[in-house]
């Protein structure tokens, strides 16, 4: 047995070499922290604990039932709304950002002229940092100086009066839209690269039989391409869930709350835990969030792997 | 009606261009706006004006001269109207900031807070020449005005600027610095210096506080006033008047007499804009109009609403917009007294029919691109350490997780190790966590380490490039991943028989086949920490504080300015945005073909 695993640790050699750093870093910054987040979840850490760090006061599960089922917690306070944000949030966003890359991608995937300088005119909200995002799109949205409602309203005069962006209802607009700009471009570059790849004998194929464009969309593009769509929608999911920078800069620019309709999870969790010191809900909040995330990860491979099968 | 194929594919081509196009300015607007907004005056943002203005061309001075009207505008500008007709016959504008007049003589002499001290001859107005005063460092955007008096040989010149105590004597023949008068004294510095006016050799100094006699001949204060009892706001207009002075301010005009060394006499409450002398009566242009001060009966005669809100051009200006009326500057002339006010707006008013006769406007002002704003937002803040901050943490964390993921790439693609699966799951899995969740154990564990080895680790640059550097490592995998998987093993193979050794394969073989695709993955990484906000938000120090972190505060605390704001946000974007357009040819091909193999 030993001698086995001697045996293969020298056929790769060479490779275990090159993990080594890789591995030692990963140890102490993700594999590490992670096993004290999660051990943080069951201690009862805040400003008088947290000298004690990891030796706090062992309290079990109710840190869990303080954010999960607690009514009377303040940690709680505002989580029905962020999750139901978040839920809208990331489904939206994701949606959008690949149906949005999607059409663009269709339509640069031609022949004209420019096709390379407007590609990459096209990529350039995907360059701009996301707290930029928040900035901007924050300072955009607002209610009498924001652009939007100035074209909205004092130009196309399209309603009476102007709306709020950054309070009430709309403000899920107001966050969801900047993602969607901030990152669809990313979609359809990946989604470009795809289509590049097809073989342009399908479609020649599809020309002779007197397809549609509508049916060659969606009988040799769309399922060519499901594993770039796939990756995206995981990462949009990813990414979504745990967004954060957009949110926090766009309401008070990095101060405010950002109201009912505004709060994800991530800003939900920060405001609450981090910044009330305290720690051991905020850990057990994340907990949750990353039992649900793998969850949901699990079941996207489970699709994955039966669309690939049918592949 | 049937189209030939072609036919109907160059429509269908030229749709799909122009919705391509719109979706392509709808993408840039953003982007284009935050730049156009960081060019603003944040005023105008504030009142939702959409252009860009015009630099303020309020009248800052009007003086007669034979046939001619001149007409001195805060933009710098010169205007030379002629007097019966009431039309502008010439103009020229050097564009100016805090700007005072001379208009005695061949030459305009301008003063201002941007040029120092420049000339314009009258014939022409066209030989500009400006002259460096060594006016030293100031916060330009502070200078509130400047002023401005001349004899036929000196030009004396002052900033209204809290600190600046000086009056800079300038030799217009030598065209020479030739005396700075420090007007400094113990009891009422700091000053601000608000009106000059040569009388003889004596030079008269209104500043906030005082009014100063300075005697030119032997060089030395030769005595200071307070006018905190009369004037408490300044002496913003100083004129002579027979053998006595005018000083006026925001609260009202006075009569001071240099004989009796104290004030004479009140003439008038309430702010005094302008003062114009005339024989047998004083006209005092004030916030509605002006008022005629006939000083041998001591009577008065105010004429009042000369301007209505309206623009330079004589267009009544729409509603809501806040137009100040006050007469800045008014000059007689016989029957006829010449007023000017905000905007470049100028009247003739008859005193016999008691109404305005004639209106007219100055030239325009220039449009204003306010790149002040980054100056000013530079001040405020130390971006140069920030962008530094961030280029070198950025940089580091670039290089150092591209060496380890390329390592660990490589060896993921193309060995098949025990233990592999596990480590490609745990790369995806490390993605699954909030980053939230690695805040506070990482920050204990640098408290912890500096604790126990004493080395300092919170705050400095090879902490938060470790944590950026080992962050970005899985997802670098993820990405190389897909390029080493698509380079051919039978280079390798062929490598291998020829004798390479593995290190050799992967040093002189692989690398070079990965390399737009390592560059792409670096690029990303690059981005990623650029955009990173908390870890940089908890684990930097004032020293090592990247941008985000910087802008972050900055916005906090100046939440009403947005040019300031989109200022920020633009030098935060164009450095990524550079090196993006510079590479985004690796970034396309490399993201691409990693991503989508992958």
């Amino acid at each position: 047995m030993i001698q086995r695993i001697i045996r293969e640790f020298r056929k790769y050699k060479i490779a275990y070499l090159f993990l080594l750093p890789t591995v030692l870093g990963m140890l102490t910054m993700h594999v590490g922290p992670i096993a004290q987040g999660i051990w943080m979840a069951f201690l009862d850490l805040n400003q008088f604990t947290i000298n004690q760090y990891l030796s706090a006061p062992f309290i079990g599960f109710e840190n869990f039932y303080n954010v999960l089922l607690n009514p009377d917690s303040p940690v709680r306070i505002g989580v029905f709304e962020a999750t139901r944000n978040t839920i809208i949030y990331a489904i939206i966003v994701t949606l959008g950002t690949l149906s949005l890359g999607m059409i663009v991608a269709l339509m640069v995937n031609r022949q004209f002229f420019g096709k390379r300088l407007i590609r990459t005119l096209f990529l350039f909200p995907w360059v701009v940092p996301t707290y930029v995002t928040g900035i901007l799109w924050g300072f955009m949205w607002q209610r009498g100086v924001g652009i939007i409602n100035i074209i909205l309203v004092d130009i196309l005069h399209l309603m009476p009066d102007k709306p709020f962006w950054l309070i009430g209802p709309n403000t899920l607009w107001a966050i969801i839209i900047p993602t969607i700009w901030r990152y669809w471009p990313f979609s359809m570059l990946l989604l470009l690269a795809g289509m590049q790849s097809i073989p342009e004998e399908l479609y020649e194929a599809a020309d002779i039989d007197g397809a549609s464009p509508w049916r060659k969309f969606w009988s040799i593009t769309f399922p060519l391409l499901t594993p770039v769509w796939a990756v995206l929608i995981l990462f949009g999911m990813i990414y979504n869930v745990y967004s954060f920078n957009i949110v926090i800069m766009m309401f008070g620019f990095g101060a405010g709350f950002p109201g009912e309709w505004g709060d994800l999870l991530m800003t939900n969790i920060f405001r609450n835990s981090f910044m009330q010191w305290n720690f051991g809900a905020g850990a057990a909040a994340s907990v949750v969030l990353m039992l649900c995330m793998i969850f949901m990860v699990n079941i996207w491979f489970y699709f994955y792997r039966r669309a690939e099968k049918r592949l | 009606m049937s189209l030939s194929y072609y036919k109907r594919k160059r429509i269908n081509d030229v749709v799909i261009s122009t919705i391509m196009l719109i979706i392509l300015v709808f993408t840039l607007f953003p982007i284009v706006w935050m730049i156009y907004s960081s060019l603003k005056e944040n005023t105008d943002i504030l009142v939702g004006k959409i252009p860009l203005s015009h630099a303020k061309n309020d009248i800052k001075i009007m003086q007669l001269e034979g046939e001619t009207l001149w007409i001195g505008t805060a933009d710098g500008g010169i205007n030379r109207f002629n007097k019966q007709s009431f039309k502008k016959e010439q103009n020229v504008c050097i564009e100016t900031a805090s700007t005072s007049f001379n208009f005695d003589g061949k030459e305009v002499w301008i003063g201002s807070a941007n040029r120092g001290l420049s000339r314009v001859f009258k014939d022409n107005l066209k030989e500009k020449k400006d002259f460096d005063l060594k006016l030293g460092n100031y916060d330009r955007a502070k200078v509130v005005g400047t002023a401005l008096a001349r004899n036929r040989q000196f030009v004396w010149f002052s900033m209204q600027y809290k600190g600046f105590e000086k009056v800079i004597e300038f030799n217009t023949e030598t065209e020479k610095i030739h005396r700075v008068f420090n007007l400094k004294n113990d009891l009422y510095s700091p000053q601000q210096i608000q009106s000059i006016l040569y009388d003889g050799e004596l030079l008269w100094v209104g500043t906030d506080k005082t009014l100063i006699k300075y005697n030119l001949v032997k060089d030395r204060i030769q005595n200071i006033y307070s006018i905190i009892g009369h004037l408490p706001l300044g002496v913003e207009t100083l004129k002579k008047f027979d053998d006595r002075l005018i000083l006026a301010g925001k609260v009202g005009a006075f009569v001071f007499s240099p004989q009796k060394e104290r004030f004479e006499q009140k003439i008038i409450s309430g702010q005094v804009d302008s003062v114009d002398v005339a024989a047998g009566r004083i006209a005092l242009g004030n916030n509605t109009g002006f008022v005629e001060y006939f000083p041998d009966g001591g009577t008065f005669k105010r004429h009042e609403d000369l301007f209505r809100p309206m623009s330079s051009h004589a267009e009544i200006i729409e509603d809501g917009e806040l137009v100040p009326a006050e007469v800045s500057a008014v000059v007689q002339n016989g029957k006829y007294v010449y007023a000017g006010s905000s905007y470049g707006r100028i009247s003739k008013y008859s005193i016999e029919k008691d109404e305005v006769i004639a209106t007219s406007g100055a030239a325009k002002g220039r449009l204003v691109v306010s790149f002040v704003n980054y100056l000013d937002m530079w001040r405020n803040i130390d971006f140069g350490l920030y962008l530094k901050n961030s280029f070198l943490i950025c940089g580091a964390a670039m290089v150092f997780s591209m060496i380890f993921a390329t390592l660990a790439a490589y060896a993921l693609a193309r060995f098949d190790f025990p233990g592999s699966k596990l480590f490609s799951v745990t790369i995806l899995a490390t993605q699954m966590v909030p980053g939230i969740m690695f805040l506070i154990p990482i920050y204990s564990m640098f408290v912890k380490f500096t604790e126990t080895t004493g080395i300092p680790f919170k705050g400095t640059y090879y902490g938060i490039i470790f944590v950026y550097s080992a962050f970005f490592i899985p997802f670098s995998i993820w990405i190389l991943r897909g390029f080493f998987a698509a380079i051919p093993r039978e280079l390798e193979e062929a490598a291998t028989i020829d004798g390479c050794s593995p290190i050799q394969v992967f040093w002189y073989i692989v690398l070079p086949l990965a390399v737009p695709g390592i560059i792409a993955t670096g690029i990303w990484t690059f981005l990623s920490t650029w955009d990173e906000l908390i870890f940089a938000w908890v684990l930097t120090s004032a020293e090592t504080m990247t941008i985000p972190v910087g802008i972050r505060n900055f916005v906090g605390n100046y939440q009403n300015r947005f040019d300031l704001m989109m200022a920020a946000a633009v030098v935060a974007t164009v450095p990524v945005m550079i090196i993006f357009f510079l590479l985004q040819k690796y970034i396309v091909k490399g993201l691409t073909a990693g991503a989508v193999k992958g």
